[in-house]
């Protein structure tokens, strides 16, 4: 009997379980596989949906799920927190005080806002990665009538890896344009979008990737929202509302829409496998394979990677199908078969009504399109109703 | 690269657009695409969030109570692939199981809703 063992149950856990168990059904059958699936929670968030929440378009409620009914009867479920990995021998330990050992182990444990990282962020700031954050900032644009917005956007400090969903914050600051406007405030309210000196492979841009980042000046020009480059979030002084920037610069803001730094899972963070800047414990991942360097048998995907790719939903869902094909393969023929291509597909949220489909890989940068009301319908279905099956691996 | 190269092939495909509409005029069939297309435009003018999210909402339900059946369907192919008929006493015996219980509980509450709407 071959024991997979899965880490997380967010959605590259709960994809990858429900495609491992579809594509292993017949060993699973003869009882020579059995798949467990180890979450902190028994519920599923949606995390996407927190970035409705910000701007009264959601509640939130609607993106959380009981766990169990988007996993097949074949994985075994159960909620004990794992707090500690030891592949040299082949288990890890859950918060409970048990072991679980694994022939095969998918490392799924996502990443985390780490506000903390920069001083004064957690206070000062407000994010819309977490419900929490959202609900928060959520009130505060809902009561702004005059004043500043001001975007800010850190990414690791580990090179070439990305921030939770590169897009988001474009995403949300067109959004945050469009709510003010529908508020009737637009016009007493400056939104001001910063980037960072150092964005990946981009220098001084507006965007992770060039031809994105060409063509950002162009649309916030058209909606009247300022934009600059070279301001890499330091500091931020909560009681006078200021924002210091590693470049000697410093901004006053109302209301300071941050993407905070983020880091993976404590549990990875602590198992000595990462060799990520500070500490971040993004896990040394094979672009191809997608399983952990340095271990046997472990393999890993979505934002806890250490890969160029985008941390978010639409990526996961590309590599999962390579994770379980790898795994099958290797339970199999004793080798893995498949390799991953860096795609991500999408649909970026381009305001309240517009989507934008975008898809890029390794070696192709996104070619941004115009936006159209019918790509907002198909986000807007994904978000409420695909994004479910999606996660049973029904789609 | 000289203007010539990079438009000639255009042209030529043009050419070839051209043709097929002038087909399409010709026998009729252009009035009615141009019909389709507006109808098809309509459509998603007409749309509103609130009609994507139901729509989406009732496929949602489908696709959970598809998935809830396969599984279930699979189950109980499962258990029952030794092709063994149980005796009533065997019958009787699978009731001891709780989650045997549940899901009749769950079908006679179903059955108590049907019946409501009848």
């Amino acid at each position: 009997m071959k024991q997979i063992v899965i880490v997380g149950g967010g959605t590259a856990g709960t994809m990858t379980a429900n495609n491992l168990a579809r594509k292993l059904m017949n060993e699973i059958d003869r009882g020579e596989v059995a798949i467990t699936m180890l979450s902190d929670s028994a519920k599923h968030y949606y995390r996407p949906g927190a970035m409705y929440v910000a701007f009264h378009k959601a509640e939130g409620h609607e993106f959380v799920r009981d766990q169990r009914s988007l996993l097949m009867p074949e994985v075994d479920f159960v909620v004990d927190p794992v707090v500690r990995l030891d592949p040299a021998h082949r288990n890890v330990r859950g918060k409970s005080g048990k072991s679980y050992a694994y022939d095969f182990l998918v490392l799924a444990t996502g990443c985390e806002a780490a506000p903390e990282r920069i001083p004064g962020l957690a206070e000062g700031g407000d994010w819309f990665y977490t419900y929490e954050g959202a609900k928060k900032i959520a009130e505060k644009f809902k009561a702004i009538k005059k004043g500043r917005v001001l975007i800010t956007v850190n990414f690791p400090k580990t090179p070439d890896i990305p921030h939770q969903c590169g897009i988001a914050p474009v995403e949300t600051t067109i959004m945050l344009h469009d709510y003010l406007t529908e508020r009737g405030v637009r016009d007493d309210v400056e939104i001001i979008y910063t980037y960072p000196t150092k964005a990946q492979s981009v220098e001084n841009g507006l965007f992770l990737q060039v031809p994105t980042s060409k063509v950002l000046p162009v649309i916030f020009d058209s909606k009247g929202i300022g934009h600059k480059t070279g301001f890499t979030l330091t500091r931020v002084d909560p009681k006078r509302k200021i924002a210091y920037s590693e470049e000697g610069e410093e901004i006053a803001f109302d209301i300071l829409m941050a993407t905070p730094p983020f880091q993976a899972a404590k549990v990875i963070r602590e198992s000595g496998l990462s060799k990520a800047l500070d500490g971040e414990g993004w896990l040394p991942t094979d672009k191809e394979t997608l399983k952990v360097k340095g271990v046997e048998r472990v393999y890993t995907l979505g934002d806890t990677v250490d890969l160029p790719v985008s941390k978010a939903g639409g990526t996961i869902h590309n590599q999962t199908d390579v994770v379980a094909d790898n795994i099958a393969a290797e339970i199999r023929y004793g080798y893995p078969t498949e390799s991953y291509d860096g795609k991500v597909i999408a649909v970026a949220q381009m305001g309240l009504t517009c989507g934008m489909p975008l898809w890029y890989d390794y070696e192709d940068d996104v070619m941004p399109t115009p936006c159209s009301k019918l790509g907002s319908f198909v986000r807007l279905g994904f978000n409420k109703g695909l994004y479910w099956a999606a996660a049973r691996g029904m789609l | 690269m000289s203007d010539t190269m990079t438009n000639a092939p255009q042209r030529a495909e043009m050419k070839v657009l051209e043709e097929k509409m002038a087909m399409l005029v010709q026998t009729g069939r252009m009035d009615n695409l141009v019909d389709l297309l507006a109808v098809l435009s309509d459509q998603i003018e007409m749309t509103t969030p609130p009609m994507v999210e139901k729509m989406i909402a009732t496929v949602d339900k489908l696709a959970a109570a598809g998935f809830m059946t396969e599984n279930a369907v699979r189950g109980a192919r499962r258990a029952t692939a030794s092709g063994e008929v149980p005796s009533l006493f065997g019958l009787l015996k699978l009731m001891k199981d709780e989650e045997v219980r549940r899901g009749l509980a769950f079908v006679l509450q179903v059955t108590k809703h049907l019946g409501r709407q009848l």
